[in-house]
């Protein structure tokens, strides 16, 4: 009995130091957690729901070269970026947004003229390059001036021949506007209009942005498609004419190659060698995707070239000797480029226009309006 | 057996608490370093001084900028404290900021300190924090807008040579890392002895030595290239020089 009782007593006492200890834990919870409810309290911001939005991998590609962990896109986020790409004022005359160059209807690229223009009628010395499948290259622009899409932004605005502005001025712009503070903090979760989420924004626009959809995917993911003659014919004079350097689903290996194209006097644009400095990359340019190229035109980085006829007559007739030409483009009979018939450059088109994408083309997710 | 409880308990709630390092337990200060930008043992005076290189050609310095970034520093016991990435980035200007203040270092003694000149490609602009340096960089010159790229270091004045001295040369050294070709980023390691506390923010002197820009580990001469921007054979020379410029007093 007594010793009954002393085991009663001894549990009491156990189950009052647990109590003690229950209410110092409850104290404890509170004390640190305030800490953190009171500094999101002080930002005066509530987040609202931002679900992030899937990116899935064509079966037919390769890996991702961008970090999605990095910049997970997010509904709003995307928004944001959407609107920061057709927003003219992130221009010097609040006119020439992102997407006055880059036009959906043509895969993202600018038609009418040659090379690109900008702000005030200024024209620049490049051919705007089509907006696809970002998130799997390596690097950005014709010289691979940028290895990284977060800050491929950066050319364009701040280029005085594009939209000749500071990156300080447009975040400026952008903090007094009606609408934007609160669409970065709804993409972001917190109040702040920053480089670093403007250019995240822009990136979450971009990298959804995946053509794989025209033909020749449904043909390599072996869907239910079939090539005419003509498209089968140009598939296999591809093959082994062209996808040396154009080569897999992103239909480019990304290298710099200088393809005998004669240098323009005017511009004298000596490609990669201004990213490099070596005389070795002097007329270099990168390898461009020829996704969607039925409607990219004109085409070369200087867009000198209007139709895919004139491409391959290029290719066959036109191409020039230098240093730096691409060994590939010399035959073993020391002619240079590619030797084609017309036939067979007729069935070459028929296969290009299997690259075009029209379920991106018309992508409701990206258009302006 | 109470009291022992609730003696436990405040102890408890003490320590637990105070990893959160909440403003009322204050633990951590302020350093500033304070960059000395140096010819010999003088201060570099822009645009008026006249000084001399070993290539015999004299200068004068009109602008001197650069980037220091990554900035890590090591206590006795071996422990190291990184600032974090979007508080690390400074852009040294001979006329203007020559400071970099960092705020809400873990008090204690330090005895190291490292960091970067220029952007670590590996960093940028992968992790969160780096891009909000552009706006900065870009006021200070320090972007090279047709690449999206940073000049790590931008060194300009003019000079003459020996042989033609009555004919001032402009000179001009941007130095940077050439797309992914290329990285010309360089760390710095220097031994501190520094006592950082809560109550008064301590403050570093870092010597740079101009003159080492032409002639360190390697020599270069105006004469032979006076325009140094994106250059795969002298940029890299130039920032193994700048590398060995910074020392403590």
């Amino acid at each position: 009995m007594l010793l009954k009782l002393q085991k009663t007593y001894k549990q009491h006492l156990v189950y009052s130091k647990l109590k003690y200890l229950f209410y110092i834990f409850i104290f404890l919870s509170i004390g640190c957690s305030s800490d953190n409810n009171s500094s999101s309290d002080d930002e005066g911001y509530t987040p609202i729901p931002n679900p992030e939005l899937t990116f899935e991998i064509p079966s037919n590609f390769p890996e991702t070269t961008y970090d999605l962990s990095q910049n997970p896109p997010t509904e709003r986020g995307f928004e944001l970026g959407k609107k920061l790409f057709y927003d003219g004022q992130l221009a010097s005359d609040g006119v020439v947004s992102c997407g006055f160059c880059h036009i959906q209807s043509f895969a993202f690229t600018h038609h009418t003229h040659i090379t690109s223009h900008g702000v005030d009628g200024k024209i620049g010395e490049r051919n705007a390059q089509p907006l696809h499948n970002l998130a799997f290259m390596q690097d950005f622009t014709w010289d691979g001036a940028t290895t990284f899409l977060d800050s491929q932004p950066i050319i364009p605005l701040t280029a005085e021949k594009e939209m000749n502005e500071t990156i300080s001025n447009v975040l400026s712009k952008l903090e007094n506007d009606p609408n934007y503070p609160e669409m970065f903090a709804n993409a972001f979760g917190s109040e702040g209009v920053t480089a670093e989420r403007m250019f995240k924004a822009l990136s979450q626009f971009m990298v959804l942005m995946v053509s794989a959809n025209s033909k020749f995917d449904k043909w390599q993911r072996g869907e239910s498609v079939t090539f005419t003659d003509d498209e089968e014919a140009g598939r296999i004079l591809f093959d082994t004419n062209c996808a040396s350097c154009h080569a897999g689903s992103l239909q480019t290996d990304q290298s710099y190659r200088n393809n005998g194209l004669p240098a323009d006097p005017e511009f004298m644009d000596n490609g990669r060698e201004k990213v490099t400095g070596l005389p070795e990359d002097s007329f270099k340019f990168k390898v461009p995707s020829l996704r969607n190229i039925e409607i990219t035109f004109p085409y070369m980085h200087d867009g000198r070239l209007a139709t895919l006829e004139d491409v391959l007559d290029f290719y066959s007739d036109g191409v020039e000797d230098s240093e730096t030409l691409d060994p590939i483009l010399r035959q073993t009979d020391g002619s240079l480029g590619i030797p084609l018939t017309s036939d067979e450059k007729n069935q070459l088109i028929a296969f290009l226009k299997t690259l075009t994408d029209n379920d991106f083309l018309l992508d409701n997710r990206f258009a302006e309006f | 057996m109470r009291i022992y409880i609730l003696i436990l308990a405040s102890i408890i709630i003490l320590t637990g608490c105070s990893g959160d390092s909440s403003p009322n337990t204050p633990e951590v200060g302020n350093l500033t370093l304070d960059f000395n930008n140096l010819i010999g043992d003088n201060n570099l005076t822009l645009n008026s001084r006249v000084y001399t290189n070993n290539s015999d050609e004299t200068y004068e310095v009109s602008e001197l900028k650069y980037i220091i970034s990554n900035i890590v520093l090591t206590s006795a016991t071996g422990a190291s404290h990184t600032i974090p990435v979007e508080d690390s980035y400074f852009v040294i200007n001979q006329d203007g900021a020559t400071t970099a203040t960092l705020s809400d270092i873990p008090v204690g003694n330090y005895t190291g300190i490292r960091f970067g000149v220029g952007v670590d490609p590996t960093k940028y602009p992968i992790e969160s924090g780096t891009l909000n340096f552009i706006p900065t960089a870009e006021e200070a010159g320090m972007l090279w807008t047709w690449s999206a790229g940073y000049k790590f270091i931008k060194f300009e004045g003019i000079y003459t040579t020996t042989t033609d001295e009555d004919e001032p040369n402009t000179f001009l050294y941007h130095v940077g890392s050439h797309g992914a070709t290329l990285d010309n980023y360089k760390e710095v390691e220097l031994s501190i002895s520094k006592e950082i506390t809560s109550t008064a923010t301590a403050s570093q002197t870092i010597n740079f030595d101009v003159a080492k820009i032409f002639d360190s580990i390697n020599t270069l001469s105006l004469e032979e290239k006076s325009d140094i921007q994106v250059d795969p054979e002298n940029a890299p020379k130039i920032a193994e020089n700048v590398q060995t410029a910074f020392s403590i007093q």
